[in-house]
């Protein structure tokens, strides 16, 4: 008894001592909009996956997990996941590799004008998708894009790029390695910044030459970098959506059909809204365990943290 | 005459200029893969109607600079930019004046459930944009807001991320500023606006370079909510612009370039924050 009475004073001082009244004031707005628009949508998604649904209509069937079943069956699924696998391996791997060369380039001492060429590496990243996508399909364009001028020049054959079955995601990928090599080149450079000279400069009174001090310090330094850009880079390019949508739309015959693009055909072509919901369930349990991933191993998305 | 005694430097300088010499020659490549697309998008929308398909040239031997014009024309890039500037403009204040008391509430203020309700903001980090949109569409439908500017700012208002980082930097403002206000009779609103977010200026600035990219570059969302020709962003209209004038390169090109430019300018005048503040927080664009 005097436990719980003691308990029950202290959890009330505390009440009386705590500043509830202004933070549930401070708090408010963002609840609201946070609830509305975040929490329960991420409900509401759930529950919608478990009906059938179509075109708006009155009439919500509920069919329980008959949306997953017909999903799992559907080749289309499974090859939009494979697309997207694809863009995400190639594209985060590739903007890794070449962003962690630019960055060791520009943390070279002895080159000149760093401001300028880490501002034009970076620039592609402020770039509108939409509006860099209207250039892609230029400089793709079969008859005079840029693309195929060149190589006709050097005697090759162009190529109708987005409308070929086998080069059109790898013409996608190109836009996203384009935008996505300034931020992983930017991150790199601030971590490479952050490295101690005395490693350097003791491996070179050791003999090492540019590649040993890369190997042996730069390196296993970058880990934490590394590990942060694979998963957010994975996250990235597995919501890929804009460039799709403004390319190719998923076509020629499903080749460049991410899931984004799946989900958005589906729910906003098709209307068929609790098929969709049940893509954006699947979509939102891969993306949260990519993201748990990045929590346990990295942090909040923090560069800071990760070193 | 001056004799160099300068043994170190004069064996020094041919290596430094021979590393230069080598990493230039990796970078200048580097740097036209990255800069192709932009010359490309100008030369063209610069170029006369029906000279795109000739021999193709980099420099135009006329700027012609009316399809600047006949791209203002055919399509409302003004009213897009207006659009545009007024929900990113909103937005901007609306998450330094929101995400600045929640993060105040969740760095200084005690109360019940602290843990547990930051855990739940932070958590929201991890739904992607794709996964509410069905349900966030039935909402703007049902609240009757299909084109209108609340569809495209209230949703967006707040975002876990803002409040995270503000609260990061609030965090490290002195307590002792704080106790010192509050004894000199300074309530919690005028500690917040005179202490707290004056001293964590270079978070609230990296938070509105990044709302401002957000929203200019904004498409999905506002695709799907505010596709009406009156109510449409700046990316959606260049999208339907390019539907409709699918041949018409050089227009097409002046409209790309019309909605390239904002954020590249922005860019250009505010490099500094804009890169600090991503390697800071490890933000996308």
């Amino acid at each position: 008894m005097d436990f719980q009475a003691g308990r029950s004073a202290n959890w009330f001082t505390r009440l009386k001592n705590s500043d509830l009244p202004t933070a549930a004031l401070f708090l408010l707005p963002s609840l609201v909009i946070m609830g509305v628009f975040n929490f329960y949508p991420v409900a509401s998604v759930f529950f919608l996956s478990l009906f059938k649904w179509d075109n708006l209509s009155k009439i919500k069937t509920f069919v329980g997990l008959d949306n997953y079943i017909s999903l799992f069956q559907s080749s289309r699924f499974w090859n939009s996941l494979k697309v997207t696998g694809e863009y995400t391996l190639v594209v985060t791997t590739i903007s890794i590799l070449l962003g962690l060369i630019l960055a060791v380039i520009l943390n070279n001492r002895f080159l000149m004008g760093k401001s300028f060429w880490r501002g034009l590496f970076f620039l592609p990243v402020v770039t509108p998708t939409v509006a860099a996508a209207m250039v892609w399909i230029l400089l793709f364009n079969p008859g005079f894009g840029f693309v195929n001028v060149v190589l006709r020049s050097l005697g090759f054959d162009g190529l109708n790029w987005l409308a070929d079955k086998i080069w059109a995601l790898p013409t996608v990928m190109t836009l996203g390695i384009w935008r996505r090599v300034g931020f992983t080149f930017i991150l790199y450079l601030a971590a490479l910044q952050s490295l101690s000279k005395e490693y350097y400069e003791s491996a070179e009174i050791d003999g090492a030459n540019f590649l040993d001090k890369f190997r042996f310090i730069t390196a296993p330094l970058l880990r934490s970098t590394t590990i942060m850009l694979v998963i957010l880079g994975v996250i990235d390019s597995f919501l890929v959506f804009d460039q799709v949508m403004v390319l190719t739309r998923g076509g020629p015959a499903n080749v460049t059909e991410v899931i984004g693009m799946f989900m958005y055909t589906s729910s906003f072509s098709l209307f068929k809204l609790g098929y969709g919901s049940a893509i954006s369930v699947i979509m939102f349990l891969i993306v949260a365990l990519f993201t748990i991933f990045q929590w346990k191993f990295v942090g909040f998305g923090s560069a800071e943290e990760a070193e | 005459m001056r004799m160099t005694r300068q043994p170190y430097s004069g064996q020094r300088m041919p290596r430094k200029y021979s590393i230069t010499l080598l990493l230039m020659l990796i970078l200048i490549p580097a740097a036209l893969l990255i800069l192709v697309p932009y010359l490309w998008m100008l030369t063209t929308s610069l170029k006369v109607r029906g000279t795109t398909g000739l021999p193709p040239y980099l420099i135009p031997n006329v700027f012609e600079f009316a399809n600047y014009l006949k791209a203002w024309k055919a399509a409302p890039f003004l009213r897009y930019y207006l659009n545009t500037g007024f929900v990113a403009v909103v937005l901007i204040f609306a998450r330094i004046l929101l995400g600045s008391l929640a993060a105040y509430a969740f760095a200084f203020l005690r109360f019940p459930a602290k843990n547990i309700l930051f855990l739940l903001f932070l958590g929201t980090m991890m739904i992607p944009f794709q996964a509410t949109i069905i349900p966030s569409y039935l909402i703007i439908r049902d609240l009757d807001w299909f084109n209108t500017y609340q569809a495209l700012i209230v949703p967006r208002m707040i975002d876990a991320f803002s409040i995270f980082l503000l609260r990061q930097a609030f965090i490290s403002v002195p307590r002792d500023y704080l106790d010192a206000a509050h004894l000199d009779g300074c309530s919690h609103w005028q500690s917040l606006w005179r202490i707290v977010v004056p001293l964590s200026r270079s978070t609230v600035v990296t938070m509105a370079l990044f709302t401002f990219l957000f929203s200019w570059n904004d498409f999905l969302w506002p695709l799907l909510v505010a596709n009406s020709e009156q109510m449409r962003t700046i990316q959606v209209g260049l999208q339907i612009f390019a539907g409709r004038y699918q041949t018409e390169w050089t227009y097409m090109m002046a409209g790309t370039v019309t909605a390239t430019l904002i954020p590249v300018i922005f860019f250009i005048i505010a490099q500094r924050s804009f890169i600090s503040g991503m390697t800071r927080s490890g933000l996308k664009g």
